[in-house]
């Protein structure tokens, strides 16, 4: 048995302990995400907070079968639409320009960084397979489960996606589609 | 790995983000606030008065009596036919007409008229094989 295994063992029987050091490491990714997904920092820490307790009260519910990882983003992926009301459609709605969480984290980059545009350019759901495909190397199938989507759906949509952020590196703005 | 996906992998490696101490105590906290919930097997039923299996013994029969009832309540079918010869199902055109009646063409035409019925017939019973 593995040592992630052991850990989710030992959590399911109720050890808070065995938790922190299962979800240790997950911990930063899922931020990461969730920065670029919320209107603020403060936001992003709550959605992190909730998830974490939603995964370790229905830890049972856990299917082994798929990488624990995939799980956790599964549920921070539904934790992060609930900041939206029915009214916003998109995430780059409830965006501040000047407390964006995302724009403040990359503040001393010189370069631009791509998340930045593909938040303008693709819808939430695509803009999340995309991002568990190259920030978290996820595989077509893990993506799928995460976001309870078809693995047709998911390749198709990240190929589309790629093409929009392609067409969007090479300046060619005006012709770029906004995907959704 | 091609330009975007690496792109894509250093941009997000970009973002620089940390778990502050007051994060993870916060966390800290909630966790050991909550109870796991346990996979708790199906409850099993629950122990009933008597005369609740009564009552549900008695509904149960009251419905069987009224469905056999209603069953049985149909009219007779009709007795079983003998089955049809494939003969029968052939329709005969009688062609009786009165013969004083008819001129010479007419009675010519009719004389062909049930030639062909006639090899028509024939050509039918051969095909199905009688």
């Amino acid at each position: 048995m593995s040592d992630e295994l052991k850990l989710i063992a030992a959590a399911k029987a109720g050890s808070v302990d065995a938790f922190t050091d299962l979800v240790r490491a997950y911990r930063p990714r899922l931020l990461r995400f969730l920065l670029t997904r919320s209107p603020s920092h403060a936001d992003a820490e709550d959605v992190l907070q909730d998830t974490l307790i939603a995964a370790f009260r229905y830890l049972h519910s856990y299917d082994p079968r798929w990488r624990f990882s995939t799980w956790l983003y599964r549920i921070a992926i539904r934790n992060a639409a609930r900041l939206r009301s029915p009214g916003m459609l998109e995430i780059g709605d409830l965006r501040d320009e000047e407390n964006d969480p995302l724009q403040q984290c990359i503040a001393d980059s010189e370069t631009d960084n791509l998340w930045v545009s593909a938040r303008e350019v693709l819808n939430d759901e695509v803009y999340a397979a995309m991002w568990l495909r190259y920030a978290e190397d996820m595989s077509v199938n893990d993506i799928s489960q995460a976001l309870d989507r078809s693995a047709s759906w998911t390749k198709v949509n990240l190929m589309r996606g790629r093409r929009v952020l392609e067409t969007h590196m090479n300046g060619d703005a005006g012709q770029s589609e906004a995907y959704g | 790995m091609d330009k975007l996906a690496r792109q894509l992998q250093e941009d997000a490696q970009r973002i620089e983000v940390s778990i502050s101490d007051e994060l993870d105590r916060r966390i800290d906290a909630s966790l050991r606030a909550v109870t796991p919930e346990l996979e708790s097997p199906r409850p099993g039923p629950a122990a009933r008065p008597p005369l609740f299996w009564w009552a549900s013994t008695i509904t149960g029969a009251a419905a069987a009596i009224a469905v056999i009832a209603l069953v049985n309540w149909r009219a007779p079918d009709p007795p079983d036919l003998p089955p049809a010869s494939v003969a029968a199902a052939i329709p005969s055109i009688d062609l009786k007409v009165e013969a004083a009646v008819l001129t010479g063409p007419l009675q010519e035409e009719l004389d062909r008229l049930q030639s062909d019925l006639k090899k028509a017939e024939e050509k039918v019973r051969r095909d199905i094989g009688l």
